[in-house]
């Protein structure tokens, strides 16, 4: 951090949201890195040029599948500035499949290298999504058909997502600046220790020669938790020509290559009585994942009581780039098909909605936020559904989420030195998640200093371990070790500072800056680091006694209410209001908190309304692979989003980055069912879509 | 997809790292008002010099020379004249905050001002700019007295991973050049231009609110 950043406050409070005020640990300090980000100081991985460098590009297979019938590599490196061409495979199985790469000391020689190659693929037959392997479920198995037999109602039917891409504002990338005997690799990742696993063959020195360096992340959504091809091509041009590579792919490769939330499509058959007791059923689902994954869909969630279901899951592959994990992977697929299925059963029932969760829901924390949520929307003003005859239909809708606590390793380092600075130390990265601003959060509570006296150091593979930001796993683990190594300095530092005064530590504190003896000041922070510290002090702490002492435990439960607007004309949906209620625990920083539940929100929306990676049926490329075409939510669609945090009983930290993601496309599918009478059971919910719902009901 | 390129990038870096700090001062405020778009396309008629035909001079295909005003500073180099504004910006100038995140008019991630008008950078060449006043997001703030918008933003956290922001601040900087006191509904055009994947539209649109002496939006209002 520059000297700038430490200069300038980030401690400003704001009262606009007003909910959250008071609860956390830190209302009113914004993220650190704010300052370095609003002048365009940060530096990012991808804004690293280096002297000297050479550019890669890879080449790719422009089709779904594809036969390389020629290729001029020879006129490639005729090109003044291209160095190198070298070919991977002859045969592509997904649009954006690399197939080789060219090596040039110039962008724009790389470009005429790419040109002159003059590659000739040969389109083979393509399988582009699940429909294309799958026509329909199995039979339903004899002990479920008896249960759907004996129940008064059933709804048989199927629920399906579409492909998104991750789509971060960075592309995925690495810079390699490789020294022979050791390299620094800059790259854009979720994970800083795991960006440099398996890497020491192609940079061809130990792992332990490797520095990684993230200092800012321009984003990731579970996409950039592993060391990529990116990565690895860039070593290995590295370490052959000893000068520093710059690989950072373009948007659309970034749609085509690094992954995406698979596609899904889930058969239900469920047996309910008219009182809405749900008896049970089947659950079939597929995942369309590409050339390869899994593709789960999370249902049924364990957040309602669904009776007795006979469960089966089934990855499909096709002509597509592989899927990786997207924040919170299969549960706001699962919780669409969960939540929409609720509604249906609620209207073919004539039960409310509301009051179906509140029966069905299996802990009472979502019982309570259920009746919390109900109140902030106004759920009393809600028609019922089907009931509205008007152009622009009103619609209410409910989601919920669930995410677990999952442990990882963390360690951390608090140093003190004698001017009075501190630093907290944390390998782990910020992705913009506010990692950074609550280490220093949880720092400065525990020394009992102003939070100016605190940077942080992190985003290097040099600083203390902790784990990748996947699986929401940064903060609930590194806080603790972070709050641990605070303790531990300070409890060195009063030590010292006791052998100086002839006291006994035990009864030396420090509060808000000052070195007290029960009420008696008796000096500042500055002054005792002057008269105690010598060599700074390191006080080190680690996950596993960290959350024994400063606690954390549980999941990270949410709700989310919908009210939206249908214009039943055009199709066009407008999102008005989200009340988000969430679990996390201790708030440790409420301003940062808060824009995480938000910006899950807002990429909720987006899933539910806008993206979708379409591939061509014949060739099985990507259509729209750019943010032109590939919609993105956009500022005109943003509703008014009220995050509200629930922290009942609750001690230490839990996860946050991914559960406020997966209540919200199953609670705007559920409000547009309840804007237009009919459901729309297949994201995004675009206005053609709409239109053919109302259409088929009429009919 | 031959024609999907990744990056565009720099080989000057040695030379021109000492003008990047002479860049960084705060001058935009002397170049806000002064557009002059119709004078945009005789710029590349002026880098070069005319042949006695009186036909347009063709620039290149090779390296020219291209003086550019940014940030206050005369700066001089050597591109070739297909150099999109973005890359002599990022790569023979050091200045990498203004982003490339699509490369091609949608998203908003390398808005400068040229003139005072805001421009995606990625969609401009350089030897377009020749001779105009660039304003970059380096150039916003004055030392450590950063503009009014940029503390706004940072006061309502109108920001995640980051990479958005510098076109979000230049894009706010220019509305509120044009229009002082935005509605939200004006605040959400304005910036409709820009695309930001973490999603902190939000705060965004309370930073420009309270910059611009207004109200932030309050939870409970609706919106
Ligand atoms: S990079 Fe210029 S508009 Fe997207
Ligand atoms: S803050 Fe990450 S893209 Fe906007």
């Amino acid at each position: 951090m520059s000297m700038r950043d430490e200069h300038i406050p980030t401690v400003m409070p704001t009262t606009n949201r007003s909910a959250n005020i008071g609860a956390t640990l830190n209302d009113d300090t914004s993220r650190l890195e704010a300052i370095a980000k609003v002048t365009g100081a940060a530096r990012f991985s991808r804004d690293v040029y280096l002297p000297n460098s050479l550019f890669v590009s890879f080449i790719r297979c422009p089709y779904g599948a594809a036969k390389l019938e020629s290729i001029d590599t020879e006129a490639a490196t005729a090109v003044q500035g291209v160095l190198d061409v070298q070919m991977s495979r002859k045969r592509g199985q997904y649009h954006g499949q690399p197939a080789g790469y060219l090596v040039a000391d110039s962008p724009s020689a790389m470009w005429r290298g790419l040109r002159a190659l003059n590659a000739q693929w040969k389109p083979q037959p393509v399988k582009t999504g699940i429909t294309d392997e799958i026509s329909g479920p199995p039979p339903v198995p004899p002990s479920v058909q008896s249960l759907l037999d004996e129940a008064e109602n059933t709804l048989d039917t199927v629920y399906t997502t579409q492909v998104q891409t991750h789509a971060s504002a960075e592309t995925h990338g690495s810079v390699v600046d490789h020294h022979g005997d050791t390299a620094i690799l800059y790259t854009s990742t979720q994970g800083t220790f795991a960006a440099r696993d398996g890497m020491e063959e192609a940079f061809g020195i130990p792992l332990s020669a490797i520095e990684v360096r993230c200092e800012h992340v321009g984003g990731g959504f579970g996409s950039k938790l592993r060391a990529g091809k990116e990565s690895l091509i860039a070593a290995r041009v590295s370490a052959k020509y000893k000068r520093p590579v710059y690989l950072f792919v373009s948007r659309a490769e970034d749609h085509l290559d690094t992954g995406n939330r698979p596609s899904s499509r889930t058969y239900v058959n469920i047996g309910f009585n008219s009182d809405g007791t749900i008896l049970g059923g089947r659950m079939q689902s597929y995942g369309g994942v590409g050339v390869g994954g899994n593709g789960g869909v999370h249902v049924p969630s364990g957040r309602y009581s669904l009776g007795e279901l006979a469960r089966d899951h089934t990855p499909v592959r096709f002509n597509g780039g592989a899927e990786r994990p997207f924040r919170a992977p299969g549960a706001p697929q699962g919780a669409f098909v969960e939540e929409l299925m609720l509604d249906e059963i609620a209207a073919i029932t004539g039960v409310n909605p509301l009051d179906l969760r509140l029966a069905r829901t299996t802990h009472d924390d979502f019982r309570e936020m259920f009746t919390l949520g109900a109140e902030h929307i106004g759920w009393s003003s809600r028609a019922a559904t089907g009931s509205q005859k008007g152009t622009i239909r009103r619609g209410f809708g409910i989601g919920s989420g669930s995410w677990e606590r999952y442990p990882a390793r963390a360690e951390a380092e608090v140093v003190i030195n004698r001017d009075g600075s501190v630093e907290a130390r944390t390998g782990t990265q910020d992705i913009g998640t506010g990692n950074r601003t609550v280490m220093a959060v949880v720092t400065a509570d525990r020394l009992g200093i102003p939070l100016r006296n605190v940077s942080v150091r992190l985003g290097n593979s040099t600083l203390p371990i902790g784990p990748a930001s996947g699986g929401s796993m940064t903060v609930h683990n590194v806080a603790p070790a972070m709050m641990q190594a605070a303790d531990d300095a300070k409890n060195q530092l009063l030590a010292l500072l006791a052998d100086r005064l002839d006291a006994a530590s035990q009864d030396l504190d420090i509060v808000s800056g000052e070195i007290r003896r029960g009420d008696e000041t008796l000096m500042t922070w500055s002054q005792a680091c002057v008269k105690a510290v010598g060599q700074p002090i390191v006080g080190r702490g680690n996950r596993t006694q960290g959350v024994a002492r400063y606690g954390g435990a549980g999941h990270s439960r949410g709700v989310q209410f919908v009210e939206l607007a249908v214009d039943v004309e055009t199709g066009i949906v407008r999102v008005k209001r989200i009340v988000a209620i969430q679990v996390c625990g201790r708030v440790m920083c409420r301003k940062t908190a808060e824009n995480q539940v938000m910006g899950a929100v807002t990429q909720g929306i987006s899933y539910a309304l806008f993206e979708d990676r379409i591939l061509d049926h014949n060739l099985g490329s990507m259509v729209n692979p750019n943010l032109d075409m590939y919609k993105i939510i956009g500022t005109a669609d943003i509703p008014h989003i009220e995050p509200i945090f629930y922290t009942k009983g609750q001690t230490g930290p839990r996860s946050l980055g991914e559960p406020p993601t997966i209540p919200t496309a199953g609670a705007i599918a559920c409000a547009v069912y309840n804007a237009i009478g009919v459901p729309v059971r297949d994201l995004p919910i675009t206005p053609d879509k709409i239109l053919a719902a109302l259409e088929g009901d009429a009919a | 997809m031959p024609d999907e390129h990744p990056d565009s990038s720099c080989d000057d870096q040695k030379r021109t790292d000492a003008a990047v700090g002479a860049l960084s001062r705060r001058r935009f405020m002397q170049t806000v008002g002064l557009s002059s778009a119709a004078a945009l396309a005789d710029r590349a008629r002026a880098a070069a010099v005319a042949d006695d035909t009186g036909a347009p001079p063709i620039l290149g295909p090779g390296a020219v020379d291209i003086a550019l005003h940014v940030n206050g500073a005369t700066v001089k180099v050597k591109a070739e004249p297909a150099t999109t504004l973005l890359e002599v910006l990022r790569m023979h100038l050091g200045l990498t905050g203004s982003k490339e995140i699509c490369g091609r008019g949608a998203c908003g991630g390398c808005s400068v001002l040229v003139d005072g008008k805001l421009v995606y950078s990625c969609m401009m060449l350089a030897v377009d700019a020749i001779s105009a006043k660039i304003t970059t997001i380096e150039g916003l703030a004055e030392g450590d007295a950063l503009d009014p918008i940029q503390e706004s933003f940072i006061r309502h956290d109108a920001l995640q991973c980051g990479y958005c922001t510098p076109g979000f601040v230049m894009a706010s900087t220019a509305l509120l050049g044009e229009n002082p006191r935005p509605s939200l509904d004006e605040i959400k055009a304005g910036l409709s231009g820009n695309s930001c994947r973490c999603g902190s539209h939000s705060n965004i649109f309370n930073a420009v609110l309270d910059a611009s002496g207004q109200a932030p939006i309050h939870d409970g209002e609706g919106a």
